[in-house]
């Protein structure tokens, strides 16, 4: 599914095609399907530790979420172009640790921006969830 | 290269980077080097489609993909040539006529006015209610206004730059070097000015025109009649005419094309404080309760419509006040040629039949294509199968399908928007001048405009959307495994729908035919009817001659005398055997009806009458069956009537008529003294009206028509009979003409309507047709292995025909009883062109359908020789 337009609210529906097709042990059934708008959410959060290359992301979003998130890792690609579209993150040359030419990704000032803006949002959706599902933790909280 | 491109450029080598990582960090883990490029390449995922998706990220998508469409579909239309100039013609043949329709529809009732700034101009008109009984006298329509009236909205709104009023439609008697009927109009002197229409020379009215009463006579000339009657004489403007007996001072020539605001082109124009004078013995500009006005409004710019119904509103209640017992409702709406409401209440049912009508074609189309579309969608199945386990997703497929089938309505629509713009216009110029020469002319401008060229478009859209999307649909659905398997006999598992969704669309097209069909055959054999109809009167070597002599300047008494003078003249012509004078010539639109009262009973009856003299019955050979004829001395004061055999059979049935008494509305009575034989003197086709005749007086001179039996040939007798009338006073006019003249009249209505009908029946038989032999030869051509099963096993070639032949007249006969079915239940509509026909004539009703049944079976037939022909041994190994 492409996210058109430059709207960045969370939907709730889930994300096709995040979860690998291929695989389908017991242990990756357990994994978390990711939301729709949230992979741009993690690549955003991910690139404030600095600028990194595409599979360098794919890991540090699984490493992480202590590999509970397991993205499809050729999804990325649609989703840095959107950002970089949006103008939320840049790409350059640059050279990796083992001096190989590789593509970086940074993130922009208005990234950082609607990094900020989007946390909260989903802090709000996740409480709001939360509120749904445990109605008397959050009483007693 | 755009930043867009660059990144697309490089997203291969990252990936390829990607892969390579992901592999590396496989391997150090452990794995195989094998092992470790598959995990990575899973892990990854669908390569192409990651990269369609980041290329959708920076492209228009749906611009690209719509080229893209566009690209591909022309591509594919153009591999099948013979598919897409079949489906092309159909379109072309159903939108065509469609807009061609609609193009006149638009000239008559759409269109606006031919002046400048026209979007400006807004008809009013109000409709009363009265509390009770009211009264209000009507020239022309009802929903027209006084002069005082409009003395009051034009001076007391506020939202008119200006505003006119006229009286389309006067008669006039052009007195030049021949004597010629005109018809003209009584304008406000603003009305050039209003509607921004300054004379070609000359100039308009001025407001000291209409100064004071009959006291300027003026006039302004159209065009037409300036290059027609005074060889455009650059002279004119200057010069006297007389019109209906007074002398106008030409003071001006309408621009060529303005013909007036009226569908009827006015030839002049004169103050409105003429009337009485252009039209003597009636003043209606003191009548304040006479509708005879029509009024236009050129609005203030910036003022909305609503504006405009809320300020006139304002002023209608303050009218009302003054009448209590009368409400007004003001209709206000920008101005067309067919702006009254009455006008519209005729024009708008007339016009959806005639759509609707001309839809169906269009419908018998689309049904066509589509089937043809579903056939050929059964050949591409193993493309669009490929495409959609390739990763192409079903909408997409669909808007893709959808792609190619709008470009075939568009082309169609295109085409067959041209050929109708060219043809319309010539089809109209052709009706318009074939029609008798008692129509008026009338001015129809059916070139096309943005209305017309938009709803070309809208059509086009619409069918290529009827006629697309179920076969999208469904081709978008094939079971994947057994089309790339390539058992490819048809739509897997759904092949029994497939055939279902054929049959349906066979159906429908046979049923839309059958109604088609139908409705002309009724049609046809009204037509034929109406030219063979007995009117019950002697019609042959009649002439009728009409005189309107109130018009023409004269008094009661003068026009007595005329009368008596000309019929003693007509009388000693050669060739004259008798003549009668009535108030109006049968079959001649002429009519007057009146309430009765019948003694003894509560209701009134409406009858319709005429005044005759006593020879008006034997010139016609109408018997008079009981009583006794009119004497030559009967007058209006005699209490004498005539009625017709069932007027009387209904007002007193199995009573002798003879004697009994009639009382009118306004409380004469009157005593039955004969009674006629049934006639359709009224109207044509309807036998048994209430009518009765009153007879004749010197009332009737002014304006009556003289019937004429002659025995020698028809030009001869109306030269002398002319030549007779001007000898008497060389400035009346004298309209002669055959009785049975008036006959065409009433055939010319069913005549185009027959003839229109019948070409859309036609049309809608040749596409049907052509539907049925597709379906017939797909299906033969996909089920040639299964006929060579049947022949293997024994069947011979007329077993195959048969059950051919049942396969394809099913839904022929099952879509032919319902278009049966649709056809009894609307035809009543009909009725009126039926001239004593019932709506269910059953000889139209039987060989319309099996005509229908003839052309599907050989439609059928010839593909189905094929099937016989079929080899089983090429039959079984060719799959």
């Amino acid at each position: 599914m492409i996210q058109q337009g430059t709207s960045a609210h969370l939907d709730i529906l889930p994300e096709a095609g995040v979860v690998s097709p291929s695989m389908s042990t017991r242990e990756e059934m357990e994994r978390i399907e990711l939301l729709q708008g949230t992979l741009d959410l993690l690549i955003l959060r991910t690139l404030q530790l600095g600028p990194m290359h595409g599979h360098a992301i794919a890991k540090a979003i699984e490493f992480r979420s202590d590999e509970v998130l397991q993205v499809e890792q050729g999804s990325l690609y649609p989703a840095l172009h959107r950002l970089i579209k949006r103008r939320w993150i840049s790409a350059k040359e640059g050279t990796s640790e083992n001096n190989r030419r590789a593509k970086f990704y940074a993130l922009t000032f208005r990234g950082r921006r609607q990094l900020t803006v989007e946390t909260s949002k989903w802090d709000k959706l996740a409480r709001a969830i939360a509120q749904i599902l445990r109605p008397g933790e959050q009483e007693e909280a | 290269m755009t930043r867009r491109k660059r990144m697309l450029a490089d997203l291969e080598q990252d990936i390829r980077d990607h892969l390579e990582r992901e592999t590396q960090d496989n391997i150090d883990r452990g794995m195989s080097p094998e092992d470790a490029r598959c995990a990575a390449r899973r892990k990854f995922g669908n390569v192409t489609r990651i990269k369609e998706e980041t290329w959708e990220v920076w492209s228009v998508v749906w611009l690209e993909q719509l080229l893209q469409d566009v690209r591909f579909g022309i591509r594919t239309l153009l591999r099948s040539p013979g598919l897409t100039v079949a489906a092309v013609m159909a379109i072309a043949l159903g939108i065509g006529i469609n807009v061609g329709i609609f193009s006149v529809l638009n000239g008559l009732a759409l269109r606006l006015l031919p002046v400048p700034r026209a979007q400006e101009l807004v008809s009013v008109n109000q409709i009363f209610h009265f509390q009770g009984r009211g009264e209000r006298f009507i020239h022309n329509d009802a929903s027209w206004f006084s002069y005082s009236e409009y003395l009051d909205y034009r001076d007391h709104n506020h939202v008119f730059s200006g505003m006119v009023a006229y009286e389309p439609y006067v008669e006039a008697t052009l007195r030049d070097i021949n004597v010629q009927q005109v018809l003209g109009t009584a304008a406000s002197c603003n009305y050039f000015d209003v509607l921004i229409e300054h004379p070609a020379r000359g100039r308009g009215f001025v407001d000291s025109d209409c100064g004071s009463r009959a006291a300027n006579a003026v006039v302004v000339v159209s065009d037409d009649l300036w290059r027609g009657k005074f060889a455009a004489d650059p002279s004119l403007v200057g010069k006297k005419i007389v019109l209906n007996q007074t002398a106008y001072t030409v003071i001006g020539i309408a621009r060529p094309g303005f013909t007036g605001t009226e569908p009827i082109p006015s030839a002049f124009w004169v103050p409105i404080t003429m009337q009485q004078a252009l039209e003597p013995g009636s003043d209606r500009l003191s009548n304040d309760n006479m509708s005879w006005l029509a009024l236009l409004g050129r609005t203030q710019p910036g003022v909305t419509m609503k504006e405009v119904r809320a300020d006139l509103d304002v002023i209608a209640g303050r009218m009302d006040q003054r009448h209590p017992r009368r409400s007004t409702s003001l209709v206000v709406h920008v101005a067309t040629f067919f702006s009254s409401p009455d006008q519209r209440s005729f024009l708008i049912p007339v016009a959806s039949v005639v759509l609707a009508a001309f839809a169906l074609v269009l419908l018998i189309a689309c049904a066509n294509v589509a089937s043809l579309l579903l056939a050929r969608a059964s050949v591409r199945q193993r493309e669009i199968a490929l495409r959609l386990s390739m990763g192409a997703s079903r909408w997409r497929l669909v808007r893709q399908l959808l792609t190619e089938s709008l470009l075939l309505s568009l082309a169609g629509g295109a085409l067959g928007s041209v050929i109708a713009f060219w043809s319309f216009i010539r089809i109209t110029q052709l009706v318009t001048s074939h029609l008798p020469h008692d129509f008026p002319p009338f001015a129809v401008n059916v070139a096309p405009n943005l209305h017309v060229v938009a709803y070309a478009l809208v059509l086009s859209l619409l069918t290529g959307i009827a006629f697309g999307l179920v076969p999208a649909l469904r081709s978008s659905r094939p079971d994947l495994n057994s089309v790339i398997k390539g058992d490819g006999t048809s739509f897997g598992a759904s092949k029994k729908s497939g055939h279902l969704l054929l049959n349906t669309l066979v159906g429908s097209q046979v049923a839309v035919c059958m109604v088609l069909l139908l409705a002309a055959g009724l049609l046809l054999r009204g037509l034929y009817s109406a030219q063979t109809v007995d009117p019950g009167f002697e019609i042959k070597r009649v002439a009728t001659l009409f005189l309107d002599l109130g018009k023409q300047g004269y008094d009661s008494a003068r026009a007595t005398g005329f009368m008596q003078h000309f019929r003693e003249l007509i009388q000693g012509l050669p060739g004259v055997i008798e003549v009668a004078q009535a108030e109006c010539a049968p079959l001649s639109h002429d009519f007057s009806a009146s309430h009765f009262m019948v003694p003894g009973r509560a209701d009134t009856v409406a009858i319709e009458y005429n005044h005759v003299t006593s020879d008006y019955f034997s010139l016609l050979g109408i018997p008079i069956v009981r009583g006794r004829s009119f004497k030559p001395a009967e007058t209006h004061e005699a209490p004498g009537i005539i009625v017709t055999e069932s007027t009387a059979r209904r007002l007193w049935p199995g009573q002798d008529p003879l004697g009994k008494a009639l009382r009118e509305i306004s409380g004469r009575e009157y005593s039955v003294v004969g009674v006629a034989k049934d006639a359709q003197v009224a109207h044509l086709g309807q036998l048994d009206t209430n009518y009765l005749y009153f007879p004749a007086g010197k009332e009737d001179d002014s304006r009556s028509y003289v019937l004429v039996r002659y025995a020698t040939g028809f030009t001869d007798v109306a030269t002398s009979i002319r030549d007779a009338g001007r000898s008497i006073d060389p400035g009346v006019s004298i309209d002669v003409a055959r009785l049975e003249d008036y006959l065409e009249v009433w055939r010319a209505p069913s005549r185009i309507v027959a003839a229109l009908s019948g070409a859309l029946g036609a049309l809608a038989l040749l596409l049907c047709s052509i539907g049925v032999y597709g379906m017939v030869s797909y299906s033969v051509s996909r089920s040639v292995r299964d006929i060579g099963i049947r022949m293997a096993l024994g069947a011979d070639g007329s077993q195959v025909m048969r059950h051919i032949l049942w396969q394809a007249m099913r839904p022929v006969l099952i879509g032919g009883a319902v278009g049966v079915a649709l056809c009894a239940a609307v035809s009543g509509v009909l009725s009126s062109m039926m001239f004593g026909l019932g709506a269910h004539d059953p000889l139209a009703f039987i060989s319309m359908p099996l005509f229908l049944l003839a052309v599907a079976f050989v439609a059928t037939f010839i593909p189905g020789r094929r099937a016989m022909r079929v080899d089983p041994m090429v039959a079984l190994r060719c799959e």
